[in-house]
Parts: C-alpha cells; structure tokens; sequence
C-alpha cells in the first residue's frame, strides 16, 4: 500500500469523524436540550457562543492579514525596514500595531507570521501587545465610554504603548525566542501565491480557532461561575481594586473594542482600576492564553502572560497616578 | 489540505451566515455586526469549499500529516454542534445579580424634560434609570412611560423586578439595569417572562428606580432582546 493512499484514508476518516459527531449529537438532541433548560448551563452556552460568534469577523481578518503577509512579504524584507537594535524596533512596532484595527484574537496569527518573515520577535511581541489595544477603533470606542474625559483616551494610549514596549525590552534581554517557535509552526507553506495564500489562511483559521473555543469556554465557565460581588467586595481598596479590576479582565477576555464600555460601568472602582481593566484585557486574558500556547508553545505562554500581566498592571497603576 | 479541514472551515463559514440571516445572531452580538458577520461567514465558507476541492484533487501529501494536523481545530466542531441543535437561548434573569450592574450617580446632570405624548413614552431600562436618579426623576414628572424587559429573581407580594442588558459587543459584555415594579394586580409574574409595563415615575428604593404600573402586558422575546 503506497504512502499516498494511507494518508487520503486518514483524510477521509477526517470527514466521517464530522458526520459522526453530527449524528451523534443529533440522536442526543433532547438530552442536549434539557441540559440548556438549565438557567447556569444556559447562561455558559450563550456567553461561549457570544465569545465565539463575535470573534469570528476578527478572526477573518486576522487569518487574511497573516496570509498576505505569508505570500506578499518576502522572507528578507521586515529585518531589512525594521531598525536593527531591539532597542528602537521594539516601539517601532508597538506604533505600528496602532494602524491594525481589530481585537486581540486577529493580532496573534499576524504576530506568529511575522516572526516567520524574520521580525525580531520581541518587536511581533510588542506588536501583537499594541495592535489590539490602542487602534483607532478601541480609542474611539473608550472616548465614547467615557464622555468629556479625553484624559482616559490619552491615559489608554500611553500606559498601553509603555507596557507593549516594556515587555519587547524585557523579552529582547531575558526571552527565548526559541520558545516562539514550535515544531508545528516551522514549516512553511509552499507552492504558487495562491496556494500559499489558501493553505496559510485554512491553517491558521484551525488552529486560532481551536484555541479561541477553548478560551471561550474557559471566560464563559468563569464569568458563570464567579460572582461578580466578590469583585465589588474590594472596590473601595485603592490598590487591591486595581489588582482586581486587572484580574476581572483576565477572566472576562472580552475583545479590546468592548471593554472601554465594560471599564466605564464599573464606576464603584477608581480611575486608575478601570484604567488598568483596558490596559490588561487586550494583552492578557484566559482566551490569549490559550490562543499564545497553541500558536506559539505553551512553555512560552507560561513565561510572557505573567510578565505581561505584571508590566501592563504595572503600568496602568504609573500612568493612572499621573494622568487621572 | 485535507477535505476534513475545508469542511470544518466551510460549516463555521455556513453557520455564521446562517445565524446572521434567520436574525439569532442578535442574542449574541450587537445588531450593528450583522455586515461583519456576513462577510466572514460568505469567505469562510469560499475558503472551506476551495480547500475542499483543492484537497480531493490532489493527493495528500505524508509530510501533511506531521505539518497540517487539524488537530485543535477539530473543537470547532462544538460550537458547530452546539448551535445546530440548540440554540443557546438570550441571556436571561440568572445572570441579572452577577454582571455588572449598570449604576448611575444622583444629580450628576440635568435631563430636558420629555416632550409631552398622549401616548405611553418607550424608553430603555437604563434612560429610565438615568431619568430616575436625575433629580428625583424630574423630567419624567406626569409622563406615562412604557418599559421593556424579562422579570428578574427578587419578586415580592407587592412588587418585581423588570431587567434588561446593555451589551456593547457581545453577551459576555452584558451590564443589566433592573427597575422596580410596583402597583401591579394580581401576583407577581413568573421569571423570565417578558413584558411591556406602562406607569410613571416613582421615588428610588435603595439601588433600583421605581415604576407604579398602569398596565402590565406579557409578550414574546423581542428579535433584539438587549439594550
């Protein structure tokens, strides 16, 4: 039996697995229905979908954006236009993230290409932290949320370019970009432009979506389960509220052009807590994690979201005794 | 590519777009995403059939095995599953006491008076709480207002609570405001039944604003059940 002939038996059991759960799941239709009668269970399912659902136009995006670079950028040009020091292209990133309108599960395929194209990675680390937080869309968004206070905006901005720029500084001296690559990820698609094109898009919407179901499962699990009360419990408490607030966007992972909103209606909490949630949710949340372990490695993700979680509260708490 | 690939691509494509036209989308995500969710169903579903087609023509590859492994996106197929039997229902009163509750502050602002109607005034949920807290509910004095929202937990002999949720994005970012209702006949209605409530404007009990109904009418979930 030949090679080829194994492995399109496989891909046809790919397709019977599909109708299999299908069936399945349809046999098991009433079971499935009085489970969501149940109002916790019901309420898991409609934040998990919610979380899905509004992902996917991001997705789209992301996964087109990562494949034109894959065809369209050729392997030599990012270290040739980035500037050579870490130093200087890790804020040029940061900067550039701004021009990338979208939230945070498009950023990190386009993070992971840009590392194949040859950027230095603590610059696409810089990138991926930036690009979902101070684009045009989310600063338009927080201005909304927070009417006559132009302040929160400029706050937004800054203590989030200081924190993606500080966790590229920190990764550039102490990272191992050895981690940013898994075995999985070091193949490169070949063949005509299109070819490319189709094959990176189809990967990437695989694997970034596999993960943001297990994100979304986790937030909508947490977001079922904790009481928002307990959260209120330590508003009063100046740096615990911070501490918290930075907390609660980490288990809420919702996308970085709601979150202003969300930051905005928590007013029991200082300023600077609420600035810390907008600055925390786009880089660190259950949903990244998994999305950064599965893209990336896992031994990677276990290293750069507590850094990130520690710099990006960090810098909320400085910016916010400054400007708010 | 493998067919199993496409076809996981194509049915996360085709679901979206169905979810966008038969209008369920709604008890997820904002209303306004709709174009947004149209255009990523339509090319993930064109990406899912070109791989498909793509990959029954030309035999796979062994090295596909190791590189393309669908592997983790094979949990797509939960939500796929999920929401072609059940569709998870609007988020209703057991997340009422657990989101974010909306809060207003007392005399913050002034709000121009409502222009004068023979006809009962719709308002949201959160209007009417600003309105309320604004100088005792001043500029809704006299008007007959007509609320709509689902009955939340917390219903007495002589009153309930009428809720509905603010989401800006989607359902995981939902803020609910609650209104007290009071001077209805009858008993409370059951929990999460949606109504229409018409009455005016009464003074705040502790954290809710208060309603004294006229009129108290059950109907069906709205399409858009948020705020």
């Amino acid at each position: 039996m030949s090679t080829s002939t194994v492995t399109r038996r496989r891909a046809d059991a790919g397709i019977a697995i599909i109708v299999a759960v299908v069936v399945v799941a349809t046999l098991a239709r009433p079971l499935i229905h009085d489970l969501v009668a149940r109002p916790a269970v019901a309420n898991f399912a409609t934040v998990f979908v919610a979380i899905v659902l509004q992902a996917v136009p991001f997705l789209a995006l992301g996964i087109t954006v990562s494949a034109a670079i894959a065809t369209f950028v050729p392997p030599g040009l990012l270290p040739r236009v980035l500037p050579k020091r870490p130093e200087l292209a890790v804020p040029v990133a940061a900067v550039v993230g701004a021009a990338l309108p979208g939230c945070e599960c498009g950023s990190v395929p386009i993070a992971r290409r840009l590392v194949d194209r040859g950027a230095p990675p603590a610059a696409a680390l810089s990138f991926l932290l930036s690009a979902p937080a101070i684009n045009p869309v989310v600063l338009v968004a927080t201005s909304v949320a927070f009417p006559g206070r132009p302040e929160m905006v400029l706050a937004r901005f800054v203590a989030s370019l200081l924190a993606a720029s500080v966790v590229g500084w920190v990764w550039a001296r102490l990272g191992r970009d050895s981690l940013l690559v898994s075995r999985r990820n070091a193949h490169a698609h070949t063949g005509s432009k299109p070819s490319v094109f189709l094959q990176t898009a189809q990967h990437d919407f695989l694997t970034a979506g596999g993960f943001l179901i297990i994100g979304a499962a986790t937030a909508a699990l947490l977001q079922t389960v904790v009481p928002r009360r307990v959260l209120d419990s330590v508003a009063g408490n100046g740096i615990l509220a911070v501490v918290a607030l930075a907390a609660l966007a980490v288990i809420m992972a919702i996308c970085s052009e709601a979150d202003a909103f969300i930051a905005a209606s928590l007013k029991q909490f200082s300023p600077t807590a609420q600035l810390a949630f907008m600055v925390v949710g786009p880089m660190v949340d259950v949903k990244l994690i998994a999305l950064q372990a599965g893209t990336f490695s896992r031994a990677f993700a276990v290293r750069f979201a507590p850094l990130t979680l520690v710099v990006a509260t960090a810098s909320a708490a400085l910016v916010g005794s400054r400007l708010l | 590519m493998k067919p199993a690939a496409g076809t996981l691509t194509a049915l996360v494509g085709l679901l979206t777009m169905r979810l966008t036209v038969d209008g369920s989308f709604q008890r997820y995500v904002r209303t306004s995403m709709r174009p947004w969710l149209l255009i990523a169903g339509v090319a993930l579903l064109a990406l899912g059939i070109v791989a498909i087609a793509i990959g029954i023509r030309t035999p796979a590859e062994p090295a596909d095995d190791d590189d393309h492994g669908i592997g983790v996106g094979w949990l797509l197929l939960v939500p796929v599953v999920a929401l072609l039997l059940v569709a998870p229902p609007t988020l209703g009163s057991f997340g009422v006491d657990r989101s974010t509750a909306i809060r207003v502050t007392a005399g913050r602002s002034s709000l121009p008076p409502l222009a004068p109607s023979d006809q009962p005034i719709p308002m949201t949920l959160q209007e009417y709480t600003e309105r309320s807290f604004d100088h005792a509910g001043a500029s809704m004095r006299n008007a007959v207002i007509s609320l709509t929202g689902f009955v939340a937990n917390g219903a007495t002999a002589t009153s309930f609570r009428l809720a509905r949720y603010q989401i800006s994005c989607c359902a995981a970012d939902a803020a609910a405001a609650v209104v007290k209702v009071i001077g209805f006949s009858g008993s409370a209605p059951p929990r999460d039944q949606w109504l229409t409530v018409t009455g005016r404007v009464s003074s705040v009990e502790g954290e809710d604003p208060v309603l004294r109904a006229t009129t108290v009418r059950d109907i069906s979930a709205p399409e858009d059940p948020y705020e």
